[in-house]
């Protein structure tokens, strides 16, 4: 059954003196649950618009996304905020922590917003570090992320993604601020994540982090000019 | 209590900041608290020498005339007369004790020193209604009234004066009027009582009322004020009305005279000191918003820089109220921590300034209402102009706050 399933998404960027922009001309497909996805394309061709519609950080100016059965199209705020907390984890390119919270509470953010209770929160909050991997994580889990490089800091982040057990991971260039050797552990525990179950999509221009998925689709000013599985 | 551990962490990642955001709450915390405090104690002071009258003291004085389009005005000369007093005697039931008083500045001499003393001619009961005690000799009788005696009871600050340290009884002053010297003998020196409203026995020569009508203030039978008792404090306003009642029977003009009683003059004063208090602490109160401005100020820039953590909360989930929420929690954390340092400062502010203004009997008295309208006011500027920084952080838009660098 298709978990995420988009219906002639258009979003057109209002720039003013009736300039407009469109990002998204149309683009339909749906992802199975448990799959590994890539959004590829260049800049500007849309990835990025796609992946924040995805997202639920933005709406749509036209068409419909039904995410886990449910039609986005009609929430308000507060319903999107509610879904985003419960249903998708986010990690960014350049990770996003917050700088005055230590790792373990960057990952217990999305369960405060749930509601979790605390010792459950730190409970969980351990674990997820134990399954991304963090080295000593007892005492890792109490540094802020300055005190953390590169690799540690997207593992805290891809912890983070996973504390309320979202439905779709959505990755948007999450090895781009990376070493290479980092990268390659992040892709790791994608593929980890992946084969016990998730649902990630990632969107990278990066063909050599495509290569990981299991379906590649590519964007191109818009459109979708390729959508194939790659194994 | 997550979001209160949030406030107080990006509070203290820039400690400078938020000190310097509360110190505008902070002093003007204690410029409230101390005003409110200044006016308490100066009206403690104030009602402590009103009360010294008596609070069944009673005085009429002629009332003024002119005073208008520039002209000073002038105290009524023989408005007020003997037989006013023998009718307060005789119709007034609340009145326990009246006596006339005829009063004027003379000099007085003794051996080779002379001052100006204002001599004041009343009956014996003066003494009981003004409640002055006697430190050396006796006061005046009915006897010495009786006699036209030149007698006189000294104020304490006179004797020191005229006397030094020499004991007054039995001396013999002179006191000038025209080119004649009329002898008095000292029968007896005040304790110090220090001003008792519009009287300051310290600075008076008192003599028996018959003496004075006769041989130094002649008025044909006017005084120069009257002076009279209740029988108790809590039958004063009905004295003062049967006393203004005989007095208008006889002048038909309220103007011509006035009534002075502790009860009136406290509520002038305290309503005086309270227009005061009001003022200072009014002033103060500005110095309160001045630093709810710069909180605003500084809560705005917070938001800015923070725009790309509000994004990302907001993909985490975050509601637009949950960040509303904690943006108020942060303005208002500072403003209660600032008004607990600016009650907390307040007592040693007036602690130093009782030090410092001990020599001039000012009094600083903290009151409860004070440090509660001061706190609450703090608190509600918190919230006040916290409401718009965290209405702004909450209206972004997700995209736009990522995409922030």
């Amino acid at each position: 059954m298709a978990l995420l399933e988009l219906r002639n998404v258009k979003k057109i960027y209002d720039m003013g003196r009736d300039i407009q922009v469109e990002a998204l001309k149309g683009v339909s497909f749906s992802i199975e649950e448990g799959s590994y996805t890539a959004i590829m394309g260049h800049s500007g061709s849309g990835k990025s618009t796609l992946l924040q519609i995805m997202g639920c950080l933005d709406r749509a100016t036209d068409g419909d996304i039904i995410i886990n059965g449910t039609a986005v199209k009609n929430m308000n705020d507060f319903q999107l905020a509610r879904f985003r907390n419960k249903t998708i984890g986010f990690v960014f390119q350049s990770f996003n922590l917050i700088g005055n919270l230590s790792a373990l509470e960057n990952i217990e953010l999305p369960m405060i917003y749930a509601g979790v209770p605390r010792v459950e929160r730190r409970k969980r909050a351990m674990e997820l570090l134990r399954i991304v991997g963090l080295e000593e994580p007892e005492e890792r889990g109490h540094h802020r992320p300055n005190q953390l490089s590169g690799g540690q800091q997207q593992r805290v982040a891809i912890a983070r993604a996973l504390a309320n057990d979202p439905a779709v991971i959505l990755a948007d260039e999450p090895t781009g601020n990376l070493a290479v050797n980092q990268w390659r552990r992040i892709l790791d525990i994608f593929k980890k994540l992946n084969e016990s179950g998730k649902t990630i999509i990632i969107v990278t221009h990066d063909p050599l982090v495509g290569e990981e998925a299991t379906r590649t689709i590519t964007l191109e000013d818009g459109s979708i000019v390729n959508d194939e599985r790659t194994r | 209590m997550e979001i209160l551990m949030e406030a107080f962490r990006s509070l203290g990642k820039d400690k400078v900041r938020t000190f310097l955001s509360m110190l505008g709450i902070v002093i003007g915390v204690i410029a409230v608290i101390v005003a409110i405090a200044i006016g308490a104690g100066t009206t403690k002071n104030v009602t402590a020498r009103i009360s010294s009258l008596g609070s069944n003291v009673i005085i009429v004085t002629p009332g003024f005339s002119g005073g208008f389009g520039g002209r000073t005005a002038a105290a009524l000369t023989n408005v007020l007369q003997e037989t006013d007093v023998q009718n307060i005697q005789n119709m007034a039931p609340d009145v326990a004790d009246v006596t006339p008083i005829l009063q004027k500045s003379f000099n007085v001499i003794y051996q080779a020193t002379n001052t100006v003393v204002s001599v004041f001619g009343a009956y014996p009961d003066a003494f009981s209604i003004l409640d002055l005690p006697i430190q050396y000799g006796r006061l005046i009788t009915t006897k010495d009234e009786q006699n036209y005696a030149n007698v006189a009871v000294i104020g304490n600050t006179i004797a020191t004066t005229l006397f030094g340290n020499q004991n007054p009884v039995g001396q013999t002053v002179y006191i000038t009027t025209g080119s004649f010297q009329v002898p008095f003998t000292i029968i007896g020196e005040l304790q110090e009582t220090g001003s008792k409203l519009t009287f300051n026995p310290d600075n008076m020569l008192m003599i028996p009322y018959t003496t004075a009508s006769v041989k130094l203030i002649q008025l044909n039978g006017g005084v120069s004020q009257i002076l009279a008792s209740a029988k108790s404090a809590n039958t004063a306003l009905d004295a003062a009305s049967e006393i203004n009642n005989i007095l208008y029977m006889r002048l038909q003009n309220a103007n011509q005279y006035r009534l002075i009683s502790q009860n009136q003059i406290l509520s002038t004063v305290s309503q005086t000191t309270d227009v005061l208090t009001l003022l200072l602490a009014s002033i103060a109160a500005i110095s309160m918003v001045v630093g709810g401005i710069g909180i605003m100020n500084i809560m705005l820039v917070s938001v800015t820089e923070r725009t790309k953590e509000i994004g990302v909360k907001m993909a985490m989930g975050a509601t637009r109220r949950r960040i509303m929420a904690e943006f108020l929690v942060e303005s208002m954390f500072i403003t209660i921590v600032a008004g607990a340092i600016g009650v907390g400062f307040s007592f040693l502010i007036a602690m130093i300034v009782t030090y410092l203004a001990s020599g001039l009997g000012l009094t600083v008295i903290i009151t409860w209402p004070s440090i509660v309208l001061s706190f609450g006011v703090s608190v509600a500027i918190g919230l006040f102009f916290g409401l718009y920084p965290a209405y702004m952080a909450s209206k972004k838009s997700p995209v736009e706050a990522l995409r922030y660098e």
